[in-house]
């Protein structure tokens, strides 16, 4: 790593101040130190922003629950309301990493962290996210990487938390200057939709605060498929939560992970499953419906029949 | 650490002075004392170091470690390479094989991708803190029983691992202890005993087909 | 004539692994921990290109930078670098980090060339050239034994298949390096090595020192797998950083650097043809391998084999083949040995070869096996584990199991060479107090040597393991072998057994006691007054052997929605002479068997074709599998004592991927030809690795 400087913020403002242009906020520190030892990244100084006040809390609430930015993977997964509440995020939440990684990752640093692709992450590769020209993958190794993109970087965004909060259509506060912004998850991901040299929507000093999850009676489930049985990025996750009246699906959202540069959902299907009941032919309709822009690149169209196992996996657990 | 580096107290102090605004004269000059007392006492907590080296102290295994070191110095460079405690192994330095697993407030955490110096003020666990006084501790010796180990290189890792799962889940299930180990890798293949121990340590006996048969008896 | 006693206390016992405590405690000291005084930080800079013209190496900067003690260039004058990864410099500095921020202040003046690092390119003419003066592909050996064209135009059933394995890393959890330090009595490195006289014949060659000025030291070192049998670059590199910064320097290789620069298994290529009788039996058999050892083809090896020819038709009787192997030169590193060279590629190709023809012949495919495996020990071997594992309850049709998530079961067979010998010494000392020490200049991988020497030594005295002090791993004890080969515990035991049998009989001589084991111990040392008793023994025949058969059985499930395959149970029945250490030799088995694993599902280095670079260079993307991963292992060691001891590192590792294949073969009805066998490889071979299901 390069030299930085090193200081602890009581703040959020103060972090912010401290950080300036050239700093970045330290949580847990697994994305950004592994960025650093490459010299992908090289700030001149961590802010350590664990000691922020007030935001390691899970907070239950009658319409949302409050996740502070700096609970640990490790408590999201632990937590025996939030299990029973959103069993989906606490599913996400146990295949995040390994179990030393859980203990110091932050749901903050899992929203925000950074492109795993192995060209992105090589020290002597300057590819299309880190301001070269070329999106080696396109043309390369490409079998960990997206089905859909909104522009030519074809590395998808990893969170397994993202995806879980955007089933449940949660919002991120982020604090950007002196404001609170609100953003949902598809927000928080735009503009890496648009913009290859972006992981995801915030800016340089954003600090994001607090995850709000609404709480409406939702089941909801979280399956992701790696090529390990754990420790494993995954190839394809999903999550789906919804609204079960009688045998009906309302309000359905069906989320996949690891194959697009945003967790990604298509209106079509959410909208077809609306009222129905669900089965294993609704289930492979509403799996067409999220895969119909799908794009394969040479070595991974194999993700279009694992998102199809798991989406049908995701949505029958949701029958309970 | 050098002065130069320290943010101007006067200037910070004034920074967020000027935040204290907008109350009754009383109340404000009371506030004001206690809002210079905050802002202090935040400044204090504030206080950028480095680039350079700068004293740090550590408590590792309950005796406090003074060391100087670079921001940039992990807590396993610390503690292998500036305090000699070569228990916690480097086999990778990027958060993806456990060999450098320590606990840090009973908890296992990858040393190498923890900083030295935000390491301070928490309780550091190291295996060589794991017997004191030369008895090995239960987990260990159960390792040595069971033969969990073949080079011994992830052993330590591994025995952190074990040893804060104990302590959170005296009984753990075969699957709790995989997940609570799946962040440590072996090369040379020792988890079948591994999960022996590990099962053995929490008290529940796990048989094993493995047996050595001769050859002779067979034909 | 020397013989292993009839009745053994101490030798097949269950004794605890003896360095176990010093392990678990952290105590136990590797290369990368040792400490001399005022150590400095040694750091290697690498190439950037995979193939490049090096012309100048401006080291100013970086010799000047703070910390910095020492700075050279491996090479002096113009060269050409030939992979991504190659050392070009070196500096050794006060830290870690003062090494780090040097090396990026060294100048490389370089200019990039043409490179190929995929095989199926780099045998093309067109091809760039990875070494001037000879082609990318070696010409065909070829090896050929009755009429084989014949055989195959009268076989009523022929198979044909192309199956591949990739370059795979051995990746030992220490890395590679040593810490070196210069004495008036010369250079002592301690080095992670497992073959510490290869590494002092290198290192006073490279420095000019004589051997007598050399000590080479390994009491503990986390692995090797084969990639530690040469001194490697990096050792002379730590010496010379050593000698110019006048301090010990400890050079250790990043994880990094272990995916670019310090071998490999070769990958290979294997078209395959059988051919065979109504009833069965084979009779032709048709083999053209290709496959890369890196840059280690042609002309120079880096310590490597440059050898990717797998044994063919590996443990099967065939009366008639053509074997045609080739290695083809890309610019990445060379191959080095790891772990049973050759033979679970071998394995891989051939027992997935057989099950097709089983399949055509509509036979069992363990029948087809006891039908053409003329080693009577696996035959009896299948047979046993065949019944533990309930192979007959579980055999179906190929995919023939019911639901998406289909069961399947198959079996493959091992056999490994070993053998003692390597001029092993080894020395005994015996104490007035009764105390004992041995030592031997033989290396510890963790494959549980001082618990062998440990054993033998209680065993032919007499007395408790507890009384016995092993030292290994030091080049001023008696000389041994590198370990490798599996050849480490039947090369030792041997001259073990001759030391104390020695040791026995010097005792006699000097104390007049004519038994002094056991009971009779400490009486006898007694009289030796002060000066303890040493003797050295050596390697003595027909106290160990080689040769090993094995034989093992895998079942699996895979989940043919999302290609998962999760291996259930491997049933293992491994034939091993005499065994010296139930404990550790179990823990091996248990080893290979892991890592035949990691080979059949998991692991592969990637190179990217466009950049030239290791695309996997770190345990994220180079997979290995966890504690998680485990499937049931039921291992059965067949010991066989009348063959001495034999070493078991290698056979267990070999048939394991070809098992698993075979059983994923069974269970989904369509076979994954290549390795690792991954999701996407596995709905690839279902046809469904396609966007739309229509």
């Amino acid at each position: 790593m390069k030299p930085f400087q090193y200081v602890t913020a009581t703040s959020p403002g103060s972090a912010q101040e401290l950080a300036g242009d050239q700093g970045r906020y330290l949580a847990g520190g697994i994305d950004l130190l592994g960025e650093m030892k490459e010299h992908i990244a090289e700030p001149k100084i961590l802010v350590n922003i664990k000691s922020l006040p007030g935001l390691d809390k899970i907070e239950p609430g009658a319409k949302a629950w409050t996740i502070g930015a700096n609970v640990t993977v490790a408590a999201l997964e632990s937590h025996e309301g939030l299990k029973k509440t959103f069993p989906a995020l606490a599913q996400a939440a146990a295949e995040v990493g390994s179990q030393q990684i859980r203990n110091v990752a932050t749901a903050g640093g899992n929203l925000a962290q950074h492109s795993r692709c192995w060209y992105y992450r090589h020290r002597d590769i300057r590819c299309l996210k880190k301001g070269g020209e070329t999106c080696y993958a396109r043309t390369g190794e490409n079998k960990y990487h997206s089905l859909f993109t909104g522009n030519t970087c074809i590395s998808p965004a990893v969170s397994n938390l993202a995806v879980a909060l955007a089933a449940f259509e949660a919002t991120v506060i982020i604090q950007r200057g002196n404001k609170h912004v609100p953003m949902t998850i598809p927000e928080l991901y735009a503009k890496a939709w648009d913009n290859p040299t972006s992981h995801n929507s915030l800016e340089p000093g954003d600090l994001i605060l607090k995850v709000e999850v609404p709480a409406q009676p939702r089941r909801s489930a979280y399956v992701q498929l790696s090529e390990k049985a754990a420790f494993d990025w995954a190839l394809v996750s999903c999550a789906v939560s919804a609204q079960v009246e009688g045998n009906k699906l309302r309000l359905a959202r069906v989320v996949l992970g690891a194959v697009a540069n945003v967790p990604y959902q298509a209106q079509a299907a959410n909208d077809f499953l609306e009222g129905k009941v669900l089965d294993d032919a609704v289930a492979d309709k509403a799996a067409d419906l999220i895969l119909e822009k799908a794009q394969g690149h040479s070595h991974n169209a194999y993700k279009a029949p694992i998102a199809r196992a798991l989406i049908r996996q995701a949505l029958m657990r949701l029958k309970g | 650490m050098s002065k130069a580096n320290a943010p101007d107290s006067a200037s910070v102090s004034r920074r967020y002075f000027l935040k204290g605004f907008g109350a009754t004269a009383a109340a404000v000059a009371t506030a004001r004392v206690e809002a210079v007392a905050q802002e202090l006492e935040k400044a204090n907590a504030e206080k950028i170091q480095g680039p350079e080296a700068v004293p740090i102290t550590l408590q590792v295994n309950g005796h406090p470690l003074k060391l100087q070191v670079e921001p940039r110095v992990t807590l396993l460079e610390a503690l292998r390479y500036h305090a000699g405690y070569t228990g916690a192994k480097e086999a990778c330095d990027r958060a993806a094989c456990g060999a450098c697993t320590v606990l840090l407030d009973g908890v296992p955490i990858y040393a190498c991708s923890k900083l030295a110096i935000e390491a301070q003020g928490h309780a550091i666990t190291t295996v060589e803190g794991l017997a004191p006084s030369g008895k090995l501790s239960m987990v260990q010796q159960t390792f040595v029983d069971e033969d969990a180990l073949m080079c011994g290189y992830c052993t330590p890792g591994f025995i952190m691992s074990v040893t804060a799962l104990l302590n959170k889940n005296p009984h753990p299930t075969a699957d709790q202890v995989k997940h609570a180990c799946a962040g440590n890798l072996c090369r040379c293949g020792t988890y079948p005993r591994i999960m022996q121990a590990a099962l053995k340590a929490a008290g529940v006996s796990v048989s094993s087909k493995t047996e050595v048969i001769s050859y002779a008896r067979l034909a | 004539m020397p013989g292993w006693p009839e009745k053994r206390v101490q030798i097949g016992a269950r004794a605890k692994r003896v360095d176990a405590p010093a392990k678990v405690a952290g105590a136990a000291k590797y290369s990368s921990d040792v400490q001399p005084e005022a150590w400095l930080y040694g750091m290697i800079l690498r190439s950037k290109w995979p193939r490049a013209k090096v012309t100048r190496i401006n080291l100013e900067k970086a010799s000047q930078a703070p910390g910095i003690k020492a700075a050279l260039a491996v090479r002096e004058g113009e060269r050409t670098v030939r992979y991504y990864g190659e050392e070009l410099a070196a500096v050794a500095g006060t830290s870690k980090q003062a090494c780090q921020d040097a090396l990026r202040l060294i100048e490389v003046d370089a200019t990039p060339l043409p490179f190929v690092v995929r095989e199926d390119e780099a045998r093309e003419e067109s091809s760039p050239r990875v070494w001037d003066n000879a082609p990318n592909l070696a010409r065909f050996k070829v090896v050929e034994k009755g009429d084989v064209d014949k055989a195959f135009s009268e076989c009523p059933t022929v198979v044909e298949g192309f199956y591949t394995t990739p370059v795979a890393l051995h990746n030992p959890m220490e890395t590679h390096g040593n810490t070196v330090a210069w004495t008036d009595e010369g250079v002592t490195a301690w080095s992670s090595t497992q073959a510490i006289f290869g590494v002092r014949d290198a290192l006073a060659g490279n420095l000019k020192v004589p051997q007598n000025q050399v000590r080479v030291i390994c009491e503990y070192m986390g692995g090797g797998f084969g990639s530690k049998l040469t001194a490697g670059a990096e050792s002379g590199i730590a010496a010379r950083l050593s000698k110019a910064a006048k301090a010990p320097v400890k050079l250790m290789l990043t994880r990094f650097d272990e995916a670019l620069a310090v071998g490999n298994r070769p990958s290979t290529f294997q078209k395959i043809r059988l051919g065979a009788s109504a009833d069965g039996k084979l009779q032709a058999l048709e083999l053209e391998n290709y496959g890369t050892p890196g840059i280690g083809s042609g002309g120079v090896t880096e310590g490597a084999s440059g050898d990717v020819g797998v044994p063919a038709p590996f443990i099967y009787r065939v009366p008639n083949s053509r074997v045609k192997q080739a290695s083809v030169a890309v610019n990445a590193g060379s191959s080095r040995p790891f772990r049973a060279p050759s033979h679970p590629p071998a394995s891989f190709g051939m027992e997935s070869i057989l099950d097709e023809l089983a399949v055509k012949l509509k036979m069992d495919p363990l029948e087809l096996r006891l039908k053409n495996d003329p080693s009577e020990v696996r035959r009896k071997e299948y047979q046993l584990g065949a019944e533990r594992f309930g192979w007959k309850e579980n055999y179906k049709a190929p995919g023939s199991s019911p639901g998406p998530v289909k069961t399947g079961v198959g079996c493959a067979g091992s056999t490994w060479w070993g053998g003692g010998g390597k001029g092993t010494q080894v020395e005994a000392q015996v104490n007035p107090d009764g105390s004992v020490e041995v030592r031997c200049g033989t290396q510890d991988l963790g494959t549980g040597t001082r618990t062998v020497i440990t054993l033998v030594a209680a065993e032919m005295l007499g007395l408790k393991p507890e009384q016995i002090l092993v030292r290994i791993g030091d080049t001023r004890f008696p000389p041994s072998g590198g370990s490798g080969g599996s050849t480490t515990a039947p090369s030792v035991s041997p001259a073990v057994y001759d030391a104390c049998t020695k040791a026995l009989d010097e005792l006699q001589k000097q104390t007049g006691v004519a038994d002094a084991r056991g009971e009779n111990w400490a009486g006898a040392c007694k009289k030796l007054g002060v000066n303890p008793l040493v003797v050295t023994g050596q390697f003595q025949p027909g106290l160990s052997g080689g040769g090993v058969g094995g034989v093992q059985f895998a079942e699996v499930e895979v989940d043919t929605n999302t290609g998962f395959v999760k291996v259930k149970k491997i049933t293992c029945v491994q034939d091993c002479g005499l065994v010296v250490s139930k404990l550790t030799c179990e823990s091996q088995a248990n080893g290979g068997i892991i890592m035949g694993i990691g080979y059949a599902l998991y692991e592969e280095r990637i190179m990217d074709r466009r950049s030239g670079v290791v695309l996997n260079p770190n345990f994220e993307t180079y997979k290995l599998p966890t504690l998680a991963d485990m499937p049931e292992i039921d291992l059965v060691l067949f010991e066989m004592p009348e063959r001495g001891v034999i070493g078991i590192g290698e056979p267990v590792t070999i048939p394991t991927a070809a098992a698993i294949a075979n059983a994923v073969a069974n269970a989904l009805g369509v076979r994954v030809n290549s390795l690792p066998i991954t999701p996407a490889r596995v709905l690839a071979a279902l046809g469904k690795d396609k966007l739309s299901t229509t």
